[in-house]
């Protein structure tokens, strides 16, 4: 027996009563007639007094003790619960050290996965992917007299079989150059007018095609979706921060095997790779004068410049060898002024990018 | 039973901090290891202990809800609208980059719409939610509505209430506010509110000029310091820093600090009209907080974030001398090459601003209960169980909308 108080889930009423235990069950004073089993019980509110019991299939149902119940009772209670069925059966500290281990776990394969994933997605798929993305950027492309067709010359000479790629120019001051989904390639006219030579060009689209090539462009999609996915659960916009970040972060190695893609293309179209290192070295130093804020928007900062990437076009020059411009004089200035030569290509209202 | 005599206050917030930090750390140490999963769970034990420690007349409030029906109701929030969302992004990215910026802001007009007509359904599914899961002697609230007409309310009368110049946003918050709580119920009866908005309309008036009125003050300040500038600075050159410093003083004083006074103003003028006007049955509510109430709350709030930034200041700090012992090139990310310390400083950046939220939550609840009040007769017996349908999923449209309570 025991004194307890008790809402019947019917009234707000309390009725405080006594507690008689009976077989599985037991019967409260206020209604005889009834045996509630040990078994329907569930854990309520801590209050900090006497526990507080809930039922498992009655809502509003409460049986409370003002004191600690007797040993016989108590020990056909229910445990309390604190932070959850599962972590209340293995303990706080076990239920953390499991959760980050399977939360590094889940993060590891989420970024590793799309290296595995990429190359198995259909190349037709994702050209039509890149297509429906980019379709003619909003008549930003340039074709003025000639351009295209150095353009095409310079990228056949650095790439014998150039199938499914769409390498490009889009009218847009900015130095800078993409790949996107489906192998297209965008040269802005910014990198052109900063480029001195077509052998510096070379070496970018080169580095642009090796992303094509290694479907990069495929796995960071992936490794996107997949990051804002599982970072879901973290709610508002800091799982967006940390999407951004860890993705940011993670395209390190990729860029190293652009570049070693783009020092065997040269190689392959006999094109001096020193050319490219000088170009890397003498963005480094113009936005160097810019400022960081202004560099940010630029090409290093999507591909970060260091002095081992430079170094390694420029230890790829084989002595001996006879290299030779990727673009006659005339290609070169078609491709240069591409844009110039194109008076219906789009102007860049700076509003996209 | 009577409630509210001259000295008990119905409502009571029983609660001690040191007893709150236990489960504040705890879930967030949870929270961390789960990569965020764990926060539906965290949510309803916070909730359960503020309701718990929270007293009407002499018994004390009991949260029912449980966290798998908070997840369950984010899972459904991010299938129904997250992934098609996401589609929409994407084709949204084409259209734009394909030159169709008109189709493409039509759409964007359109999904607003949608957003506004979503945003009003999460906000009465969410209230609806929290009632129906809130007991007391062991009845419960809730509400037989689904929240679509509310939803076409909030979306007509939001976009009313902006259309006329804004005039009519009181209105629209008034009316609104009437058109949720009048289809809730506790138990077996109806809350009933008439809030009257014309009674805002002067400190919304204020509210709504101070921009003006800043800018026209402005103007008038501006006079003798260019007349102390015109007498230094010669045409064409800049002028002096102190010069440059009193404006942006004066500018600063201007937008971050008087105009949210005013928007404050309003909104406790708001709050103690609506809650004031709230019943149930013989019950009637009070909300006494005033402005200067709200501007400690406010402060104290502020205060609390200024801590996490002065912390997580520590680690950017650090970086900043690092990054200038590093010689590096523009571009050039010192962490990039180092993840280990790149995990570090997110986490010494997160964490400080993790720890905030869960205080945040606990001032404001002890805020609200503090000047909430409630005077009248309650009749325990005839206060019976609510016959509301229960719901099975919690705020999850509400909580993909990032809302706030009440």
């Amino acid at each position: 027996m025991a004194r307890v108080w008790h809402h019947d889930g019917v009234s707000a009423l309390r009725h405080d009563t006594e507690l008689t235990s009976v077989g599985d069950g037991f019967r409260l004073a206020t209604a005889p007639d009834t045996v509630i089993a040990w078994a329907d019980l569930l854990p309520g509110d801590d209050r900090g007094g006497g526990p507080i019991y809930r039922h498992k299939t009655l809502p509003g149902w409460r049986l409370g003790f003002d004191a600690p119940p007797p040993l016989e009772i108590a020990a056909k209670l229910p445990r309390a619960a604190r932070y959850g069925g599962l972590i209340d059966r293995f303990g706080l500290g076990p239920s953390v050290a499991a959760f980050a281990a399977a939360s590094a776990a889940v993060l590891v394969a989420v970024l590793s996965a799309p290296y595995y994933i990429a190359p198995l997605i259909p190349a037709s798929f994702e050209r039509q992917l890149g297509d429906a993305l980019v379709g003619d950027m909003g008549g930003r492309i340039c074709d003025g007299g000639g351009g295209q067709a150095a353009l095409d010359h310079l990228v056949a000479r650095i790439e014998p079989a150039p199938e499914g790629l769409k390498v490009r120019v889009i009218n847009v001051d900015m130095v800078n150059a993409v790949a996107l989904p489906g192998g297209n390639i965008f040269l802005f006219k910014g990198l052109l007018q900063a480029a001195q030579s077509p052998d510096e060009v070379a070496g970018v689209v080169g580095h642009e095609i090796g992303h094509v090539r290694n479907r990069d462009v495929m796995q960071a999609l992936l490794r996107q979706t997949g990051l804002s996915l599982v970072l879901g659960g973290v709610g508002g916009n800091s799982g967006g921060y940390l999407n951004a970040m860890v993705s940011a972060t993670y395209s390190r190695s990729a860029e190293a095997r652009a570049d070693g893609y783009a020092i065997d293309a040269l190689r392959r179209g006999q094109i001096t790779p020193v050319a490219t290192a000088g170009f890397f070295a003498r963005l480094a130093a113009s936005e160097a004068r810019l400022g960081r804020a202004a560099a940010a928007l630029g090409y290093l900062s999507s591909h970060p410049m260091s002095q081992s990437r430079a170094q390694a076009f420029r230890a790829s020059r084989v002595a001996g060898t006879t290299y030779a411009s990727a673009l006659s004089p005339a290609e070169w200035r078609a491709l240069v002024d591409i844009c110039r030569n194109d008076p219906d290509a789009a102007k860049d209202s700076g509003l996209f990018f | 039973m009577g409630v509210g005599g001259q000295d008990e206050t119905a409502f009571a917030f029983e609660g001690r901090l040191a007893e709150f930090v236990p489960i504040a750390l705890t879930n967030i140490v949870l929270t961390f290891a789960t990569l965020g999963i764990y926060r539906f769970w965290a949510t309803t034990r916070e909730r359960a202990w503020f309701w718990s420690r929270t007293r009407f007349i002499d018994a004390p409030l009991e949260w029912t809800g449980k966290g798998i029906e908070l997840f369950i109701g984010f899972v459904i929030a991010a299938v129904l609208f997250g992934l098609p969302f996401l589609v929409f992004n994407l084709l949204l990215q084409g259209l734009i980059l394909q030159g169709q910026p008109l189709i493409a802001g039509l759409l964007i007009f359109g999904l607003y719409v949608l957003l506004l007509f979503l945003a009003g359904i999460a906000i009465f599914r969410g209230l609806r939610y929290r009632l129906s899961r809130t007991s007391w002697r062991g009845i419960h609230g809730g509400s037989d509505d689904n929240g679509v007409a509310y939803g076409g309310a909030y979306l007509a009368k939001t976009a009313v209430g902006f259309l006329a110049a804004g005039l009519l946003i009181p209105w629209s918050m008034t009316a609104l506010w009437r058109d949720r709580w009048s289809r809730m119920s506790f138990g077996p009866h109806m809350f009933e509110s008439q809030p009257t908005w014309t009674k805002l309309m002067g400190r919304y008036l204020i509210a709504y000029l101070a921009p003006v009125v800043i800018l026209i003050g402005l103007v008038i300040a501006m006079i003798p310091l260019l007349m102390v500038a015109g007498t230094q600075v010669q045409p064409g050159s800049t002028p002096p820093p102190g010069i440059i410093i009193a404006i942006i003083a004066v500018v600063m004083l201007g937008f971050y600090i008087i105009w949210p006074l005013a928007a404050l103003a309003y909104y406790s003028a708001y709050t103690r009209e609506v809650i004031g006007t709230l019943r149930l049955s013989t019950l009637e509510f009070a909300f006494t907080a005033r402005t200067k109430h709200w501007i400690a709350l406010f402060l104290g709030n502020a205060g609390i974030w200024a801590i996490a930034f002065l912390i997580a200041a520590i680690p950017i700090g650090a970086l900043g001398l690092f990054d200038n012992f590093v010689p590096s090139a523009p571009g050039d990310n010192p962490l990039r090459d180092n993840p280990v310390a790149y995990l570090t400083l997110i986490l010494a950046l997160i964490v400080p601003f993790a720890i905030v939220g869960p205080f945040i939550r606990y001032r404001n609840w002890r805020f609200f209960i503090r000047y909430m009040e409630a005077g009248g007769e309650i009749d325990i017996a005839s206060l019976t169980q609510s016959k509301t349908a229960g719901m099975t999923q919690g705020e999850g449209l509400l909580d993909a909308f990032d809302m706030g309570a009440i």
